[in-house]
């Protein structure tokens, strides 16, 4: 387990007049980690993040940020991309990175050494005495990732980091974080891509409707959700292995889905099939459901809940 | 360092730059600068340049002349008017005058010339004719009788002396000012209204307040704007007074100087007015949220501020009526009142820094009331606050984002 706690998130609720937007909400974030927050729109990620960066006060419940309440010297650690983001369009773009890093403590000099490296890396080094305005959308992300890491912080939120991005320029983005996560930062990540928290994150947080609805390690989430069922690919009779109940064709996949009678260990099952002259089997694998599905179906059951 | 200096470096640096900006410090004064000299060189040419008309003839009829003394230079008489009208068609004189029998009685002079006969020409045949009637008198008598009024007028209250060629300058004097400090602290909180606009449409603003307290950044901008404003303020007044300097040779510009009392008295004024333009202009800018809407309540706030002018008349007919008195203590109107009142009449100093009082409260309560509807509209993207919602703001500060870092056993469950 990371050692370091980076935010610690105890209880809290806020209220938009009788609009409940967080309902006792609990989690911590550790350094080293990239720690993502799902949630449906609305689901209140916003709202928390706003909370964690001081912008609101929580009605109830406590915050403690890089060791403590936030103040003046811990918002110098902290880097934040909020989700919907732009810049001082007629001002250069590494006048506007300059300025935004010495607010955060940078001397001019340093911030101004830093943005042109930062715009070096990012293949945008043609542009740092260009307007803003003359940026793709692309870019101008970029700029803005660059922005939230100038002053080197210990701690970034970053919501919907990819949005906008091709993939070559996600591929860079994710470079980065990854860089970040192990020089020891935490990352909050708040995005709607499945797909990335399943191989970026390390662990993640969903909220819906204010309240949380999943929280831990990744992989234990979703092992929380696995079908009593294995995906298997290949030639052979399946169904006639031991301890498989019945057979079902994968969803959008190519392989078989075998459901196991209770208590038959997927491990069991695999060393039967590799004894098996009959059967030749070219994937084996847990019937594991993506997160986007668990997501959809946390959602489901919430509202049905409701 | 404070962050407020660094925005509000940032805010000086971006706006300095501004073609708009640039354009009202110095374009405007170099516009009017040049349009004066331009009006001086002109009058000068019509109204001083008797080398234009050349020699000059005149006819006596009445005898008044007969036994000239003290003949101008270039004058010479002529025997009639037909032959001076000769001399006029053949170019040897370039205008003439006729002195007709009836002058005594009638006190009727023609003068006939080729092109605009020059003020100046006219001034010096009255002299030589004053000089010639008057010749049994003695010299200081003719004297006085060119010039029986030594005009001086001297404003009994305030003790400020004003020669009566002046007048006209001093009735516009405080427009002239109020133009001056006006343009120096609107423009620029203008400016400021539309950076936090800007900040808030582009997003900008969340970055900014995780970096800074939502009250440094008030403050950076309400400095770096200011300067801004005293810059464009300090480039009017020195062309002003090179205007001043280079324009004494204008009739009606002599004798007259920027009074002390009312700069300093300006400066107050419009620096308090500029404090409490920008932190509502702030204020407006987060609330609304853009650029054309807060456009329409600022310009509300300058007709407020510009209702003196309406009541100009007030200023003369009852200086020291309810109307006047109002004006120049309501902080809204004050700024101009007094200048205005110090201007035209006077103004006791006790009633001078009442007015400042009034206005330098109110903009600390305008101040601090804006910077809590600052702090909490900023964020507020999509739905705007109602006025009732404003107020509940005002009343329940803790719900807001503040960095004290003391407040945080308070927050913990405690309502």
């Amino acid at each position: 387990m990371p050692s370091t706690t980076a935010i610690k998130v105890e209880h809290i609720s806020k209220s938009y007049g009788s609009f409940r937007a967080v309902d006792d909400l609990t989690f911590e974030v550790y350094s080293g980690e990239i720690f993502a927050m799902l949630g449906p729109n609305g689901a209140g990620k916003s709202t928390t993040i706003r909370m964690i960066l001081d912008i609101l006060k929580p009605d109830t419940g406590t915050i403690e940020i890089l060791g403590g309440r936030i103040n003046d010297a811990t918002k110098n650690r902290i880097g934040y991309l909020p989700e919907e983001r732009g810049l001082y369009r007629s001002v250069p773009v590494a006048d506007v990175m300059t300025y935004l890093g010495t607010l955060k403590g940078l001397s001019r000099v340093e911030a101004r050494k830093r943005s042109l490296a930062y715009l070096e890396r990012f293949d945008l080094a043609a542009y740092a005495k260009k307007k803003v305005s003359e940026l793709s959308k692309g870019m101008q992300q970029k700029v803005q990732l660059a922005v939230t890491l100038l002053h080197d912080p210990d701690l970034i939120i970053i919501d919907e980091p990819f949005s906008g991005l091709d993939p070559v320029n996600t591929l860079l983005i994710e470079e980065v974080i990854k860089e970040f996560r192990a020089k020891g930062g935490a990352i909050v990540m708040s995005t709607h891509q499945m797909y990335q928290v399943e191989y970026l994150a390390d662990r993640l947080v969903m909220i819906n409707k204010g309240a949380q609805a999943l929280y831990g390690r990744v992989g234990e989430v979703r092992a929380r959700f696995a079908l009593p069922a294995v995906i298997v690919e290949g030639e052979g009779d399946f169904a006639s292995i031991p301890g498989v109940e019945r057979i079902e064709t994968e969803d959008g996949g190519h392989g078989m889905l075998l459901y196991l009678q209770k208590g038959v260990e997927p491990d069991h099952v695999l060393a039967q099939m590799a004894q098996r002259p009959d059967i030749a089997l070219s994937r084996f694998q847990l019937a594991v459901p993506r997160l986007t599905d668990i997501f959809i179906e946390v959602v489901e059951q919430g509202r049905n809940g409701a | 360092m404070n962050k407020a200096w660094l925005i509000a470096r940032e805010e000086f640096i971006n706006n300095v730059k501004k073609p708009s900006f640039l354009f009202t410090a110095f374009g405007i004064p170099v516009v009017i600068v040049v349009i004066m000299f331009v009006i001086v060189a002109l009058l000068v040419e019509t109204e001083e340049n008797t080398e234009r008309i050349g020699a000059v003839a005149y006819v006596d009829q009445s005898g008044v002349l007969a036994d000239p003394v003290e003949v101008p230079e270039n004058f010479s008489a002529y025997p009639s008017e037909e032959a001076a009208h000769e001399a006029l068609e053949q170019n040897t004189v370039g205008a003439y005058f006729v002195v007709p029998e009836d002058y005594i009685e009638s006190g009727q002079v023609h003068a006939v010339s080729r092109t605009n006969l020059p003020e100046v020409m006219q001034d010096v045949f009255d002299a030589f004719l004053i000089a010639n009637l008057g010749r049994t008198l003695d010299p200081e008598t003719v004297e006085r009788l060119i010039e029986p009024v030594n005009s001086q007028i001297l404003t009994l209250d305030t003790g400020r002396v004003i020669s009566s060629s002046a007048f006209f300058v001093v009735l516009f004097m405080p427009f002239i000012f109020v133009f001056v400090f006006m343009m120096g602290s609107q423009t620029t909180s203008t400016y400021l209204m539309s950076s936090v606009v800007e900040e808030k449409s582009n997003r900008l603003m969340e970055i900014l307040i995780t970096s800074v307290t939502p009250f440094q950044l008030l403050l950076g901008k309400i400095i770096g704007l200011g300067v801004l404003g005293l810059l464009q303020l300090s480039v009017w007044l020195i062309a002003g007074v090179l205007l001043l300097t280079f324009g004494q040779s204008l009739e009606f510009l002599q004798g007259v100087s920027i009074p002390t009392d009312m700069i300093i008295t300006g400066l107050i004024f419009f620096t308090l007015n500029y404090f409490l333009y920008s932190s509502l202009m702030a204020g407006i800018g987060a609330v609304t949220g853009t650029e054309t809407e807060s456009r329409q309540y600022a310009s509300i706030l300058s007709l407020v501020t510009a209702v003196p002018f309406f009541l100009t008349i007030s200023f003369f007919t009852d200086p020291d009526g309810p109307v006047v008195t109002f004006l120049t203590l309501f902080p809204f109107t004050s700024p101009i009142s007094v200048i205005m009142k110090m201007a035209w009449g006077s103004m006791s100093i006790e009633h001078i820094i009442l007015s400042a009082v009034i206005l330098l409260v109110t903009t600390i309560v305008l101040i601090w009331v804006s910077a809590r509807i600052f702090r909490w509209a900023l964020l507020l993207y999509g739905k705007r606050p109602s006025l009732r919602q404003i107020f509940t703001a005002l009343r329940r500060a803790p719900t807001m984002a503040t960095t004290a870092p003391t407040s945080a056993a308070d927050n913990n469950g405690g309502r």
